[in-house]
């Protein structure tokens, strides 16, 4: 998962609003303040190689032919945002063309499948349509940026211009403009990306028309991917500590059954250990025997919950629509974790019985 | 102390002065010096009332436990001398035991039953189980190898028991009650059995009640009160 979020990625800085003091996910409570003289300026700045202003585009519905599916709405990207080797099939839209690019599962919406060169017809918010050729198809359904969000939606994909709707008048300029809730700026490199986030945050908080369009209570939040990726590692280590912790008290859970098991199994051979004993078993022999049937139990409890693991996790993945991952040397943990448990927990039981008095127990009923 | 007469070298097993004390509220003897010499190759049969001591004179020279008092010699060894893990290898290799309630493993056929004391004497898969089909044969019990104790009848199974005595080839054959739990022919054929055993030179120690089964033996050793009460030497061939 924290795959999904890395690579070419490192030179991006997220770029959005937010309500004072939240911590949410990448573009929540974002507001409509970047203008495009703001994205101009931006764009001017020392280490940056592009800005890319993020929005969406409102919709009701999309048709292609007599076929008509419901869509909310599509993401707008002020300047192509795909490199070719994302595009499984055609090119990027071109900004002020009737464009657009689909991701797989949207363009598997329609009951025939929509190709590069196909128009389809847009129905906006208001009931305005708009007639788009799909030039691009993408090569998967994950998301493309990280204000989407994971998992794999139909997405739209639409050039800002002519589609991106949202306009103020920028208090710069004096003009009607664009403004968007989101922009990416990117850096020369991995290296320029930090001094990058600094000049974008000065930038922005002294001389922006977002600035002054920025409500009191909110402020600007510019996010490396990095740190984005910091965020849901921490998440996803959290969430490991809780699964360990659960893990723990399990072991410990069963520990305690094999103990148990084992002093049964150790009380209702009593005999059994009294009729070794008198043919010349050694305490020594005795204690083997019944270390061996724990580290047994352990080591097939361990393998059965492996396996159940291995099935749970590729169901779980399936349900979620993330890819499977076997973890062997999680699996070679569990195992040796099980000879462990076993060894612990048969080391009394075990020890009961190579103790036992042959005498009492020949004589035990 | 009163002086012990040294064991004759020709002893299987030798008490001497032999005194077991247990401490229930009160010390109690259960045995209170008692001096008995088991040559090898001999036939020896103890009775006694319950509570005179018999358990603990078998436990003793089963090695299953050690005196308070007095020496107890099994196979040339004083127990005294030795460590609980070298009491139990000689037990393994010098005392074959068999019981009234036969006391098989439950869930081995009656081959690894017989092959057991080897496992632990150490002894190769393929020599103890060669060993076992052999003993199992001299019983009359070459065609139930592969059963379990279940589905055996009594009989058969106190000669797995026998058989199993026999494995480790004892100094001593320690035999406590052996047809406690079997009606009166299997009784004849298993007495029969160490009548024979006896008769190939191995040494028998037979604890019972009954004057009829210990009179197979050569001598009967009557215990009263933790003491010999006396020795009663029989006609070996009055039984046949």
């Amino acid at each position: 998962m924290v795959g999904d979020l890395g690579g070419e990625g490192a030179s991006n800085v997220n770029v959005w609003s937010a309500p004072t003091g939240t911590a949410g996910p990448p573009g929540a409570g974002a507001q409509p303040v970047f203008t495009t003289s703001d994205v101009d300026e931006l764009d001017r700045l020392a280490g940056v190689r592009e800005v890319v202003p993020r929005g969406s585009a409102p919709l009701s519905a999309v048709r292609s032919g007599d076929d008509t599916v419901a869509l909310q709405q599509a993401t707008t990207y002020g300047r192509p945002y795909f490199a070719s080797e994302d595009l499984r099939d055609g090119r990027a839209f071109r900004q002020g063309a009737n464009e657009t690019v689909l991701n797989p599962t949207a363009a598997a919406l329609f009951e025939e499948n929509v190709s590069v060169g196909d128009t389809l017809t847009l129905t906006l918010e208001d009931g305005r349509q708009a007639e788009v050729r799909v030039v691009g198809i993408l090569d998967t359904s994950g998301a493309q940026d990280p204000f989407e969000g994971f998992g794999e939606g139909p997405r739209v994909y639409l050039p800002a211009d002519p589609y991106y709707e949202r306009v103020v008048t920028a208090p710069g300029s004096g003009e009607r403009e664009r403004a968007y809730p989101a922009a990416f700026v990117i850096a020369d490199g991995p290296e320029a990306v930090d001094g990058v986030r600094e000049r974008t945050l000065d930038y922005l908080r002294d001389e922006s028309d977002a600035a002054s369009l920025l409500a009191p209570n909110a402020e600007f939040v510019a996010q490396t991917n990095e740190e984005l990726l910091d965020q849901v590692r921490d998440i996803l280590d959290t969430l490991t500590a809780f699964v360990t912790g659960v893990a723990v008290i399990s072991l410990v859970v069963g520990a305690i059954g094999i103990a148990n098991i084992m002093l049964v199994s150790v009380t209702e051979r009593t005999r059994e250990i009294g009729i070794m004993k008198a043919v010349g078993a050694s305490d020594r022999d005795v204690l083997g025997l019944f270390l061996v049937e724990a580290v047994v139990l352990g080591v097939v409890g361990a393998l059965f919950g492996t396996l159940v693991g291995f099935g749970a996790g590729y169901l779980g993945t399936r349900f979620v629509g993330l890819p499977y991952v076997v973890p062997w040397e999680w699996a070679v943990v569990a195992v040796v974790v099980g000879v462990l448990v076993g060894v612990v927990a048969g080391l009394y039981p075990a020890w009961n019985a190579a103790r036992t008095d042959p005498i009492d127990a020949l004589r035990y009923e | 102390m009163t002086a012990v007469p040294e064991a004759s070298v020709e002893s299987a097993v030798s008490l001497q002065a032999v005194r077991k004390r247990y401490d229930r509220g009160e010390p109690v003897f259960a045995l209170d010096g008692v001096t008995l010499d088991l040559p090898r190759g001999s036939y020896t049969a103890v009775m006694g009332p319950s509570g005179s001591g018999k358990s603990t004179l078998m436990n003793l020279v089963g090695l299953l436990d050690t005196p308070t008092d007095g020496r107890v010699v099994v196979d040339g060894r004083d127990v005294a001398t030795l460590s609980g893990a070298d009491r139990t290898a000689l037990r393994g290799e010098a005392v074959g035991f068999v019981f009234q309630t036969f006391n098989l493993m439950p869930r081995l056929t009656a081959l690894d039953n017989v092959a057991l004391p080897m496992v632990f004497a150490g002894v190769a898969r393929a020599n103890r189980e060669a060993r076992a089909t052999a003993l199992l044969g001299g019983v009359g019990l070459g065609d139930r190898l592969d059963h379990l104790p279940n589905e055996l009848s009594g009989g058969q199974r106190q000669r797995v028991a026998i058989a199993r005595a026999l494995a480790n080839d004892p100094t001593i054959l320690l035999a406590d009650e052996p047809t406690g739990n079997l009606d009166s022919k299997t009784s004849a054929d298993v007495l029969a059995l160490f009548d024979e055993l006896n008769a190939e030179g191995n040494t028998v120690l037979l604890v019972t009640h009954e004057r009829d089964v210990a009179e197979h033996a050569e001598r009967i050793v009557h215990i009263l009160d933790g003491r010999l009460e006396r020795v009663e030497e029989l006609d070996t061939v009055s039984h046949i």
